[in-house]
């Protein structure tokens, strides 16, 4: 068909063109071949992905792991006190309501502290989670945190990797990607946790900082126990050295070796660098670390704050994720939920009242959010086939049948403060009688995502291709912005 | 995935082709002429590369629009938009590039084009866009081979390079004019080999050896023999097998029962080198339980999406594992990138299911019952009406069918990765991509199948070329973006066990138990026979015989006699107590223990003496009220005229009271009197394990515990071991910020270092108690890491460190900056 501009046979102009297009094409075809995920600036629309203004810098995430029940902390409805004898069907909530500093919000009794900060705040009633058939809290976290159900065919990165992977650290000292206060090890649902709490794919470059001990952060970015900090410079110094000196250098790429010592000398950096006080709290004035010490996640709170002022890209605090502990109250949930209050309603007033004071709140975005609520008798959502986890009662018999022991995915709550979100807002709502779920403006992760995102300035259709598929950064790049949301 | 509308976008394309070729014919003809004077290649080619390829050339087609060929170019993209317009201005391609709407400009990014160079477009699509025949942007399209193939050898150009695989790679290297890379000496060799095969580094006597062996066949040998250390070299590819198949001790799924290990099968087929096609035989069709987990997947308690169903999973798992097939995307809709379409995914993953599988794309059901199928019918098919058991055998022959190169290819390839530390094929998942050496790979495959599919035969072949002693490949770059033409190994980075092992063979500092349940060494080592049944009791004092056990705290002693004619030749033994023990052998404490619920072995034979020997033992009930207290003692100890078993029964006599440091209880109080059976809860739970450790101390004595034998602990997960929830067949290649702020101050290294820097420093007064220089312990540490000694210049900075004395934390602080190296983390 193209017989029309064929060379003449022979043509030694025609020889070195054609030897010139085939390393031009030779060369281009071995970047396609790299196995590492590449970033996609264009849709395969071939739409250029913009991405929008950033609202915030950094972003905490204050998570209640376990199942934080809506009815008895952010979406309190009918309240039936404690009674022997007493229809289990009766109670919605087993806390009475208190006003906030907004008139049209009302909270549950026990967090008089947040509900001081509800001015500030955007509260969302109305996220809902899909129904996943037999609940694995495990398994929503990890579609909560990756925005992904799992199992996939790709170790899907956390949202704290992707921010880190997109936006890179706010200051090169600080880890972008800082998790507070969950254990790995020795804890039930391990490895389920281990599983989204990875970089994934992206490579260990862009994983958290694990901090399980708030308390112990400080450890994390001091010479190891018993080590001196003059040994420890000094022990680098003597690295230095040998590296300086070695006698192999021509026997590995320099690529290799480049890396593998900016690494180390990184590391060095922030074990030596004035911001790695940031990582200890003992050095908070006791007023204000006393403000926040309720407990591990209070002062998880307090590090996540000293965190922010030094530069700190994603940081999440959770109350822990352990089976059958706190928020995943299985029995005496009431009980249970007056020592979580307490344990977090003071901490996170008190952490955003400081970013407020330090100007910080502009540009952070803080949201406390849980895998799902919990109900008193529906297990799931309505028309679910989840089998039942709890033991089940008709009456309250003892104080342990009172609490909400189910899990319940058709309604939570989600409270944001700070960058760019309205002020004393509150979106969406859940029915007043059981089931509770969602009737209006319903928030799916997909879509709550995308929300984070586009405050952090980050495009919901960010893609990057991974094993020749691209991958979003929200599921299929489908996640949109409420913009309702923001201010 | 979200492409259903790209496949209407496709049929529709098809259409528009149509249409474009015949206007296409209409108006090149016109200016033919011109257009043959008109010189593509070098004013159109690097525009169009520069500005457009990296979004629409090769696999790339944003947009559905794609460079690649003459035709793609002027049939424009998903838009419909006639690139070959008249007058040219109205070119959607000119449109684009001229475009300031940022939604539409092109490129979206990056410098725009130059008025010279949209000159130099308009005047090329004014004249019909003339094209060199045949040249595309897109790599060349590439179908792999599926058959085997003997390729000629070719002749020996250097005739002292006489090896198949240097001869393949010096007629290589020949036709393009490409260097040979000097050979690495001797220890580098050692040390290179050493890691490559068993995972271990040698010892300097190891080294030494080898240097001044004057043998020539010595590598050979030196190769032959690493590969005979059965049980070195089956706990290093371990970490190769359980990556690939995705085997691990603990992980997500074992909770919910949604999945199995397959951990002792596997040891077995690596420690007795079972042939490869075996292998994937009882790995596809289980002829038992052990070998059944690779195949049934990850089942997640709950609903689960279409394209990760254990079904899918076990198509794409198989696939990527034995084929390099990718078929996650085909999983979920028909691939953009291969030529593998949904009902491929599904034919595999049907012979797996045990009920009618309804074909989902993207998640939602076509209306379609899938029917077991195989990849390459060109190799015979599954019948689809048999059992699941049956087609699945069905499935095993295919797979390792004679004429199934494709297999053979896969693995020969990535053997030759680990070895060589760059694919033949690379990555080598993409075995639908080129070989860099068709004929080497296919050498490598067919030698594989006609070797019988045997593993270290294969490694034998690599590891013994010229090639593979080549000094390693300097890279500038990380990303090089030439094309990768061979010019000898790749420096590899120690995978996270290797380090661990590493650091664990110079600090001593390994665990004294495994996590996987397997049986280190030979299963028919004939020791197993030798432990056969346990024989010893569970005993205590008369308290034992109280309904609510002895009560808390009570301390009873334990002893026997015996005696042992003649040299031990091996020996082993396993303790256990509840709540605590301490034990002595004639005299010498052997160690003590406070967990009820563990094992210990020991090994007794340093403490025994030829004729009367005595075992002492302490036992402690711990609590808070009467509970139940025991101990479990069983030693197996081997002389010339047999075994003799020394085990925990009422034979032995008991006493109450607290003995001395050698174990020696005293005073007139003491009344020794026969031990009572104790009738505790422990049952068989300690059996297995009792068991396992007893005859694991004859068969193994005190060999190192190995990384591949652990749980993937923090450090090791750190360092890129991965979560194995999925096939990860290709570790991180750097070390990031994070990794070497754990190498730096995370606790688990530096107990693990400073364990090290105390046993260097006892080997530093040990030397100078002899009257040697200390320093060349110093000496000895870097032949172990480095396998060679310090330079001047290096021994001028460590004096500099130790000063006039050597201390411990010196030692320690050496050690740190050693494993730092990248001389030391890189296998090169």
């Amino acid at each position: 068909m193209l017989s029309q501009f064929e060379p003449e046979h022979g043509a030694p102009k025609g020889e070195v063109r054609r030897d010139f297009l085939k390393k031009l094409a030779t060369a281009s075809a071995t970047a396609w071949m790299a196995s590492e995920p590449t970033r996609l600036f264009a849709l395969p629309d071939g739409a250029k992905i913009l991405n929008p203004q950033a609202k915030a810098d950094s972003i905490i995430v204050l998570w209640m792991g376990g199942g934080m029940g809506a009815p008895d902390t952010f979406d309190p409805k009918r309240y039936e006190p404690f009674e022997v004898g007493k229809e289990v069907a009766s109670v919605l909530s087993t806390f009475p309501a208190i006003q906030t500093n907004v008139d049209h919000i009302q909270i549950s009794q026990g967090l008089e502290n947040i509900a001081q900060v509800m001015d500030r705040a955007t509260l969302v009633r109305s996220h809902v989670q899909p129904d996943l058939g037999s609940i694995l809290h495990s398994r929503h976290q990890y579609h909560w945190h990756t925005g992904y159900v799992p199992p996939q065919t790709v170790a899907c990165p956390h949202i704290g990797s992707w921010i880190a992977r997109v936006l890179g650290p706010n200051n090169p000292v600080i880890p972008p990607f800082i998790n507070i206060g969950q254990r790995l090890e020795g804890v039930g649902e391990q490895e389920e946790l281990k599983a989204f709490t990875t970089a994934g794919f992206f490579g260990s470059e862009y994983g958290p900082m694990n901090l399980p001990y708030p308390e112990e952060a400080a450890v994390s970015v001091r010479p190891p126990k018993g080590m001196e900090l003059s040994r420890f410079q000094n022990r680098h110094k003597f690295f230095k050295k040998l590296v300086d000196s070695n006698p192999n250098r021509d026997q590995m790429s320099d690529f290799q070796r480049d890396s593998m010592i900016r690494s180390i000398e990184g590391a060095y950096r922030l074990l030596e660098s004035k911001e790695r006080d940031a990582f200890d709290i003992s050095l908070e004035p006791k007023e204000s670390y006393d403000k926040y010490d309720t407990g591990r996640f209070g002062r998880g709170c307090l590090l996540a704050r000293r965190l922010v002022e030094a530069g700190a890209r994603y940081v999440e605090v959770t109350t822990e994720y352990v089976p059958f502990l706190h928020w995943d109250t299985h029995a005496d949930g009431h009980t249970t939920l007056e020592r979580m209050k307490k344990e977090i309603d003071r901490p996170i007033a008190q952490l955003i009242l400081d970013l407020e004071a330090s100007g910080l709140l502009n540009r952070t975005l803080v949201i406390l959010a849980s895998e799902f609520s919990r109900d008193m008798l529906m297990e799931g959502q309505p028309g679910s086939d989840a089998a039942d986890q709890a033991e089940k009662v008709d009456r309250l018999m003892e104080m342990k049948h009172y609490g909400l022991h189910r899990h319940f995915t058709g309604g939570s709550s989600i409270v944001m403060w700070g960058g760019g979100v309205k002020k004393g807002f509150l979106y969406g709502k859940t029915a007043p009688e059981r089931p509770c779920i969602a009737i209006e403006n319903p928030l799916n992760v997909t879509d709550l995502h995308a929300t984070l995102m586009h405050a952090m300035g980050i495009s919901p259709k960010t893609v990057f291709e991974i094993e020749q598929r691209p991958f979003y950064v929200t599921e299929d790049g489908k996640g949109q912005p409420r913009m309702e949301l923001f201010a | 995935m979200p492409n259903s509308t790209k496949m209407h976008q496709r049929v529709r394309q098809l259409y528009i082709r149509q249409t474009l070729l015949w206007v296409f014919a209409v108006t090149t003809f016109h200016s033919a002429a011109l257009a043959q004077e008109f010189d593509f290649a070098h004013r159109i080619v690097p525009i169009l590369q520069k500005k457009c390829g990296d979004c629409h050339a090769g696999k790339e087609k944003q947009g559905g629009y794609s460079i690649n060929t003459r035709e793609s170019t002027i049939e424009g993209g998903d838009s419909e938009k006639k690139i070959l317009a008249k007058p040219v201005e109205e070119s959607e391609l000119i449109r684009r590039i001229l475009s300031d709407n940022p939604d539409e400009q092109m490129p979206p990014e990056g410098e725009r084009l130059s008025k010279e160079e949209v000159a130099t477009l308009k005047e090329w699509l004014s004249l019909g866009a003339p094209w060199e025949p045949g040249y595309s942007f897109g790599a060349e399209e590439y179908a792999p081979p599926l058959k085997p193939r003997r390729p000629n050898l070719p002749p020996a150009i250097d005739p002292t390079r006489t090896h198949p695989i240097d001869r393949f790679l010096d007629s290589y290297r020949a036709e393009l004019k490409l260097p040979v890379l000097p050979t690495i000496d001797d220890a580098a060799f050692v040390r290179r080999v050493y890691l490559d095969i068993i995972g271990l580094l040698p010892t300097p006597s190891e080294v030494t050896n080898y240097v001044q062996n004057p043998e020539l066949d010595k590598r050979e040998k030196l190769v032959r023999e690493l590969l005979n250390r059965d049980m070195d070299y089956a706990e290093h590819w371990l970490t190769f097998w359980n990556d690939l198949l995705r085997n691990d001790y603990s992980g997500t799924g074992f909770i919910t029962g949604g999945r199995r290990q397959i951990s002792g099968w596997l040891y077995n087929a690596l420690v007795t080198n079972q042939p490869y096609d075996s292998m994937v035989r009882e790995l596809i069709a289980p002829p038992t339980e052990e070998s059944a987990g690779f195949g049934m997947g990850i089942r997640w308690r709950g609903t689960v999406s279409a394209g990760q169903t254990v079904e899918i999973q076990f198509a794409q798992n198989l696939g990527q594992s034995f084929l390099g097939i990718n078929l996650k995307c085909a999983s979920c809709h028909d691939s953009f990138t291969d030529r593998w379409k949904l009902t491929d995914s599904y034919g595999l993953a049907a012979i797996y299911a045990n009920e009618t599988l309804q074909i989902h794309r993207c998640d939602k059901p076509i209306g379609k019952e899938a029917k077991a199928a195989w990849l390459f019918p060109e190799l015979g098919n599954i019948d689809a009406a048999l059992p699941q058991k049956e087609r699945l055998k069905q499935l095993a022959e295919l797979m390792t069918h004679p004429e199934n190169g494709r297999f053979t290819r896969t693995m020969a390839n990535r053997v030759w990765h680990r070895l060589m530390g760059h694919g033949i094929v690379h990555p080598t998942d993409a075995m639908e991509t080129k070989p860099w050496n068709e004929d080497l790979l296919d050498f490598l495959g067919i030698e594989f199948s006609e070797g019988k599919y045997d593993l270290k035969e294969l490694i034998f072949l690599i590891a013994t070329s010229d090639a593979y002693r080549t000094q390693v490949e300097r890279i500038q770059e990380r990303e090089s973006q030439v094309e990768y033409r061979y010019a000898g190994p790749q420096a590899k980075r120690m995978t996270a066990e290797q380090f661990v092992d590493a650091v664990w063979q110079l600090t001593g500092a390994a665990p004294k138990a495994i996590d996987a349940p397997v049986s280190r060494g030979l299963p028919n080592d004939p020791v197993n026979k030798v432990v056969g049944e346990l024989q010893g009791k569970w005993i205590w004092a008369e308290s034992a015989t109280q309904p609510s056990g002895p009560a808390a705290g009570e301390k009873i002693v334990f002893r026997k006699k015996f005696s042992i004619q003649g040299e031990v030749t091996r020996s082993s033994g396993v303790i256990t107590g509840d709540n605590s023990y301490t034990l002595w052998i004639n005299g010498n404490k052997v160690g003590e223990d406070g967990n009820w619920e563990s094992v210990e072995l020991f090994e007794p034979s340093k403490f025994l003496v030829q004729g009367e020997n005595e075992i002492v033992a302490l036992g402690a009930n711990g609590g808070n009220g009467p509970n139940p207290a025991a101990l479990y003692i069983e030693m197996l100890v081997e002389t010339e005229g047999g075994v003799s078993r020394i085990a925990t029964s009422t034979d032995w006599e008991v006493a109450t009271g607290t003995p001395d440091s050698q174990g020696k209880l005293s005073g007139d109080q003491v009344k020794w009197r026969p031990a009572t059976e104790a009738a505790g809860p422990w049952g068989g739970r300690l059996k297995g394990e009792l068991q396992q450790s007893l005859s694991r101390g004859l068969s193994v004595g005190n060999k190192m515990a190995r990384a591949s034998l652990m749980k993937g602990d923090f450090l090791m997960r750190s360092l890129g071991r991965p979560n194995r929830d999925q096939v990860v067949t290709v570790r991180p290649t750097e070390l990031t910020q994070l990794e070497a702020m754990d190498l730096s101050n995370g606790q688990t290294l530096a107990d693990w270092l400073k364990q090290g820097g105390e046993l260097w420093h006892s080997l530093v007064q040990k030397a100078k108690a002899e009257g040697k220089d200390e320093k060349q312990v110093i000496g000895q540490l870097y032949l172990q890491a480095l396998c060679r000694l310090p330079t001047d210049t290096e021994w001028g900075a460590i004096d500099e460190l130790v000063g006039q004395e050597i201390e411990a934390v010196e030692m320690e602080d050496i050690l740190w900056a050693i494993v730092m190296l990248p001389e030391f983390q890189y296998v090169r």
